[in-house]
């Protein structure tokens, strides 16, 4: 794309975003949002969820359309009426969520949607050698004849990154992608962004991991509540600064004070070994205790046994072998609902698939999970009074931001879903609480009144088995650190002195003995 | 809660009724293309409305048409497709009304005969439906599927056994077959309404009872509670101690007993005998009532008689000259439109929910909030 | 008309579909109500005729019913109504048919089809000066009903023994459209024929659909696909008691070569059969359209009488058909079996 050079003499900026507004029905996504991006740069866009961001990006990439205001393109005013015109324009965008048929090579995936064409023949020849050209010159280092099913989650990325590529995309849109990333992916990236900006490509970086923005970006803005509120420099902002801009507040940091630890097992887990549906061994002889007044993190790369773990330990999934005892009772072949009436309380990571009903009101979703007990139920009989009026203290204690608690679900945020569901669990005094993600999606008010929720019941000999992918949130909670890898339990860590880089080798298996 | 009531009774109403207002002009349109002249048919519409016996005769069939929604959509409540109720009913409607009729009944007590033909029907029918549940359970078999073979087998196996030799009874020069007639004490007495020729089911009291069962089922009870979790959410009902497979057996099951309930009004109040006549397909009318009247108990009622008139108003159609196909077409375009129209609604619904919280809460929600 | 009104319902609702709105108001002349009162001033006859499901248009049952509503028409000038059942109605739309046409002063009434008899029993009875007639059963009775009743095992056993008689290889079939008593009374009659004429001649038989499910009667494909499987089986007659599916059986002898047996009218010469005509080597016929007929005559000239009439081989109410000439070869037995049952000397049961 050429860069016409501007009144001053300067090259135009690579994107320039002005006045940008779009409003859902009832909804302000963006306001008034202003960004200039310089060519050759990368400009991180921060911010909280739900701080606009992803619209205004999908704004950018054509993928929506923007109520007012004005988009140039190396100084030339543009609309986008989809992707493909945005495409056409050099704006490339790396999803969050990969966008790979897992079945297919790299080659068949990077070509899919603008396959080669020689007559009426794909010429995968010719895309073979572009692939590999644009690996070269990017140390991107992907081979295009491995099937994507192989890949490791940092390959995968640069699979996505060299497809935008191939597109012939000048600017890059980056959405959230280190949230996938263990401490050393992150850095191979970084140093492929880095090597993408000395080609004279832009990168626009979107995170709200500010240590990383801070390492990488050479421009930053920051957007909350839809709107663009700071323009700074890396050089000039700590990561407390650029944080407080974020929130708009003080922050609340992640940590217990002193030690409730008792010599009193509540969760004890032996062997535990789970088999998945295609035969393969997920969970391999986990063994741990967690005691009364403990938090137990388990740190670990997604998709390494984490979610097989709690569902074995929810009595969703059968385990092939192994026992659980919860106190003294064997829970092992125990139901669901058992495990629940024992006092198991449960934040599921996916609180859309198994936290709440979104078609259901508030209080009916006080009542999930907790249907046999009261005040939910009497017998047979649920009690409408009782399970009303403890939603309205629930909502009340959590600070479940609602007008009534006959909404639906899903007319709530994602934090304050997360709030009920946290309260939910906690009012039926459980012995043991597993918390997956607790605080993912929640602003950062939630997050401390979570965190804050989790240390009292700790305080009162509340078991808890932590797991979470936001390192300094285990740290900052947990009383005793495990790692998980490939369905085990690889290194256990004390949280008071471990830092999250050895705590990132060991997640990916790089510091490993054996 | 309170503050949302008058607004959601009124989006619970406008979908039905907008369904139908289109269809009323769709209806229109085609008759006015076609030659008729709409303004006749509403004329002769209103006059059959005004017939006390197409009342009586509306209120019956909406009886049955709402005993089959109910059994339908206790199946629907769980994302449990039961295609099933047809066969059930008629295999259900067929053995009992067999058990009826047979002549060891006729010393019993009337009320005991008729507790024991009705019970009769709702285990039958509650069986029927049980084949497709253990499928499902056992061999994850979709009841969609199992239901629809097994109404083609109640098909068979109802032509089987209605045959002289087995459980029916020989009826020289009628070219009709049918089980033996259930005599007085056996059947319920109907209501005699002023003005008709013929009389309101008895059985009417049975589908308000059943109406009202599964309203409080569904609102008040654990079972009813787990039953809508289920159907909300498959993953989080299991992730709340659900056990799911059982809940499909449990529903299936009731939905079966309900569907044996179909045909007992008929039977009991006014065919007496299981024959080659029997009114079938009650099934199918009880799946679009239960989709037109969005599964609630009270609009199914309304949805059940809507269709129970339109059903009865065909022959005054007729005897005015307007084609009585326009009937067919009314409901299939209502049954089309309210789809459409519900879910026009519930995108409505939630937008003015998440509106409703924006505006509580004092400030704009952004849209990935919402969407979080 | 009952189905031309049908068929221009369906075409306007394509018509609308496809955005043309200029067929509207072509009004062909047929009356959209069927009602020709003006040109009937000779004859003070108001007949109403309340057909089963499928109605006029049907190629069978209610055609040849309303044959018989025509001739009386086109002689007398009546004046008539015609109304028609729907699929899956119950008794009480029935009773509410008939009602509505005593109650609109149409005092001859015909009830085409069994399924009338529980509605009828309960009508007839409060409309006494209404003459009703009933027509294949006689489940209903009444100072002013008539049962129209037919031996259709009779006819059946004459086209039997032809069917034997023409058949190669002895191997016959039998396709019902629904299996009810009245179409197995078909089957009895024939396959006693069969048997009568060449006592080791088989017949396979086939419903297409087991009641609740009529649509066997209206269903060519499936009576193609039955009948295919019995020319396969080597069979080289079917005898289609099956309605409108009767097509389809016919068309599948053509294909193959073999031949078929009609139902209820001369199959020959329906123009909608006229195809597959040459397949069709005789027909059994029930005289419904004679019934009908008769029944309005007799209330014309005031000779109604109540009570069942057969109209049996005998009475010339069944028969077999000679139109195509292809069983003229074997008239003569077949009118042998023909006066041996008039007389009595064979009998042909109803039933199994």
């Amino acid at each position: 794309m050429p860069t016409e050079p501007a009144a001053g003499g300067e090259p135009a900026p690579a994107v320039e975003l002005s006045g940008i507004t779009k409003r859902f029905p009832g909804v302000t996504a963006n306001s008034d949002v202003n960004i200039t991006v310089r060519a050759g740069t990368v400009h991180a866009l921060v911010g909280e969820n739900g701080a606009g961001k992803s619209t205004l990006m999908k704004i950018l990439y054509g993928m929506q359309q923007p109520d007012e205001g004005q988009i140039r393109i190396g100084g030339v005013p543009t609309a986008f009426g989809s992707p493909a015109d945005a495409i056409k324009a050099g704006i490339g965008m790396v999803h969050q969520h990969f966008m790979l048929a897992d079945n297919l090579t790299v080659l068949e995936n990077v070509v899919l949607g603008s396959e080669p064409r020689a007559g009426v023949r794909l010429d995968f020849r010719a895309a073979r050698e572009r692939i590999r050209e644009i690996s070269a010159a990017y140390s991107l280092n992907v081979d295009p004849d491995r099937v994507v099913d192989d890949l490791g989650v940092g390959e995968r990325q640069r699979v996505e990154i060299l497809k935008v590529l191939y597109r012939g995309a000048r600017t890059l849109i980056l959405d959230e992608p280190t949230a996938v990333l263990v401490p050393q992916e992150v850095d191979e990236l970084f140093g492929n962004l880095r090597e993408l900006k000395a080609e004279g490509l832009t990168i626009v970086f979107i995170s709200h991991k500010l240590d990383e923005v801070l390492s990488v970006a050479d421009d930053i803005t920051v957007m909350r509540r839809g709107t663009t509120v700071a323009s700074v420099s890396p050089r000039e902002v700590t990561s407390r600064q650029l944080a407080e801009l974020m929130v708009g507040s003080a922050l609340p940091v992640p940590e217990l004070r002193d030690s409730t630890v008792t010599d009193r097992p509540v969760l004890t887990v032996t062997g535990l070994t789970v088999t998945g549906a295609d035969g393969r061994t997920v969970l391999d002889g986990l063994s741990f205790t967690i005691h009364a007044g403990e938090v137990l993190g388990i740190a670990g790369v997604e998709g390494n046994g984490q979610a097989e773990l709690v569902e074995a330990l929810m009595g969703i999934r059968t385990p092939t072998a192994g026992t659980v005892r919860l106190g003294g009772e064997n829970i092992t072949r125990a139901s669901t609902r058992h495990r629940r009436e024992a006092g198991i309380g449960y934040v599921p990571e996916d609180r859309h698939r198994q936290g709440v009903l979104l078609e259901a009101t508030l209080w009916e979703n006080r009542v999930l999970g907790h249907q046999t007990r009261r005040p939910s139920s009497r017998g047979a009989l649920l009690d409408l009074k009782g399970a009303k009026a403890d939603t309205e203290r629930i909502v009340r204690d959590y600070d479940v931001r609602t007008p009534g608690i006959g909404v639906h679900a899903s007319a709530l945020s994602g934090g304050n879903q997360q709030k009920l569901i946290v309260g939910r669990e906690m009012s039926a005094d459980p012995v043991l609480l597993i918390a997956s993600h607790p605080t993912r999606g929640v602003d950062v008010g939630a997050q401390a009144a979570i965190w804050e929720h989790i240390r009292r019941a700790r305080a009162e000999h509340l078991a808890v088995l932590l797991i979470s992918a936001d390192l300094d949130e285990l740290i900052g909670m947990s009383d005793t650190l495990a790692v998980i890898l490939r369905g085990r339990l690889v290194a256990d860590y004390d949280p008071s002195t471990v830092t999250p880089e050895q705590l990132g080798s060991a997640m990916t298996g790089a510091g490993r003995e054996d | 809660m309170g503050r949302f009531s008058p607004r959601s009774l009124l989006l619970g109403l406008a979908a039905p009724l907008g369904a139908l207002a289109f269809a009323v002009l769709v209806c229109a349109v085609i008759l006015g293309v076609t030659g008729h002249s709409p303004l006749d048919t509403v004329d002769a519409m209103v006059s059959a409305a005004q017939r006390p016996r197409t009342f009586v005769n509306s209120l019956n069939s909406a009886t049955t048409y709402y005993l089959a929604a109910v059994a339908v959509a206790i199946g629907f409540k769980m994302k449990l497709f039961n295609i099933g109720v047809d066969g059930q009913y008629r295999l259900a409607a067929m053995l009992s009304a067999a058990l009826a009729g047979a002549t060891f009944m006729e010393g019993l007590p009337s009320f005991l005969r008729v507790a024991l033909t009705v019970v009769a029907a709702m285990l039958v029918g509650a069986g029927w439906a049980g084949v497709a549940a253990l499928l499902k359970v056992t061999r994850g078999v979709s009841e969609v599927i199992s239901t629809i073979m097994l109404n083609a087998i109640a098909t068979y196996l109802v032509s089987y056994l209605l045959n002289p030799a087995r459980l029916a009874e020989d009826r020289p020069g009628s070219n009709n077959v049918g089980t033996r007639p259930i005599d007085g004490g056996g059947q319920v007495a109907g209501l005699e309404i002023p003005g008709s020729s013929s009389q309101l089911f008895g059985l009417v009291f049975l589908a308000a009872l059943v109406g009202f069962g599964y309203w409080f089922v569904l609102a008040r009870t654990r079972f009813g509670f787990e039953l809508k979790a289920t159907g909300l959410s498959e993953s989080a009902a299991v992730a709340s101690g659900v056990s799911v497979k059982k809940m499909v057996l449990v529903s299936m099951l009731l939905s079966g007993a309900v569907a044996g309930l179909v045909g007992m009004p008929q039977l009991l109040g006014s065919s007496y005998s299981y024959s080659l006549d029997f009114p079938p397909g009650i099934g199918f009318i009880g799946i679009a009532v239960a989709l037109l009247g969005r599964n609630h108990p009270v609009g199914m009622a309304l949805a059940a008689l809507l269709w129970g008139f339109l059903d009865n108003s065909s022959n005054s159609l007729d005897v005015a000259g307007v084609p009585r196909e326009i009937v067919g077409i009314m409901q299939g375009v209502i049954v089309l439109s309210v789809v459409v129209a519900y879910e026009l609604v519930r995108r409505y619904r939630v937008r003015a929910e998440q509106r409703d919280v924006g505006t509580a809460l004092g400030r704009t929600k952004t849209a990935e909030e919402a969407s979080a | 008309m009952r189905r031309m009104r049908g068929l221009r319902l369906a075409a306007g609702a394509l018509a609308l579909g496809l955005g043309l709105t200029a067929c509207g108001g072509s009004d062909s002349g047929t009356g959209s109500g069927g009602s020709t009162q003006a040109s009937t001033p000779a004859s003070e006859l108001k007949i109403g005729l309340a057909y089963d499901i499928g109605g006029r248009g049907d190629q069978s049952f209610n055609d040849s019913a309303a044959r018989g509503l025509d001739k009386a028409k086109s002689e007398f000038g009546v004046d008539i109504k015609e109304l028609e059942a729907a699929a899956g109605e119950t008794d009480a739309q029935k009773e509410d048919r008939l009602r509505q046409l005593a109650e609109g002063g149409y005092t001859t009434v015909i009830a085409v089809g069994y399924a009338y008899a529980t509605a009828l029993a309960k009508v007839a009875p409060d409309y006494a000066e209404v003459k009703f007639a009933l027509i294949d059963s006689t489940d209903a009775k009444g100072a002013n009903i008539e049962n129209l009743v037919f031996a259709e095992q009779e006819g059946s056993f004459l086209v039997g023994v032809a069917a034997a008689l023409k058949s190669t290889t002895g191997k016959l079939g039998f396709v019902g459209g629904v299996n009810t008593p009245l179409i197995q009374k078909f089957e009895v009659g024939f396959t006693a024929g069969a048997k009568a004429a060449k006592p080791d001649a088989t017949v396979e038989v086939k419903y297409l659909t087991q009641p609740p499910d009529f649509t066997g009667f209206n269903d060519p494909a499936k009576g193609e696909t039955a009948a295919n499987g019995m020319f396969d089986a080597g069979v080289d007659v079917v005898y289609a008691a099956a309605g409108g599916s009767g097509n389809g059986v016919f068309k599948a002898a053509k294909a193959k070569g073999k031949l078929g047996i009609g139902v209820d009218s001369d199959q020959y010469n329906l123009p909608a059969l006229a195809e597959v005509k040459d397949v069709i080597m005789t027909s059994m016929i029930k005289k419904v359209d004679t019934a009908v007929y008769d029944f309005i005559v007799s209330v014309k000239d005031g000779k109604f009488t109540a009570g069942e009439k057969v109209y049996d081989l005998k009475a010339g109410g069944v028969d077999y058909s000679t139109s195509g000439g292809k069983v003229d070869d074997i008239k003569a037995q077949i009118d042998d079996y023909k006066a041996k049952i008039s007389s009595g000397e064979i009998k042909v049961s109803s039933t199994k």
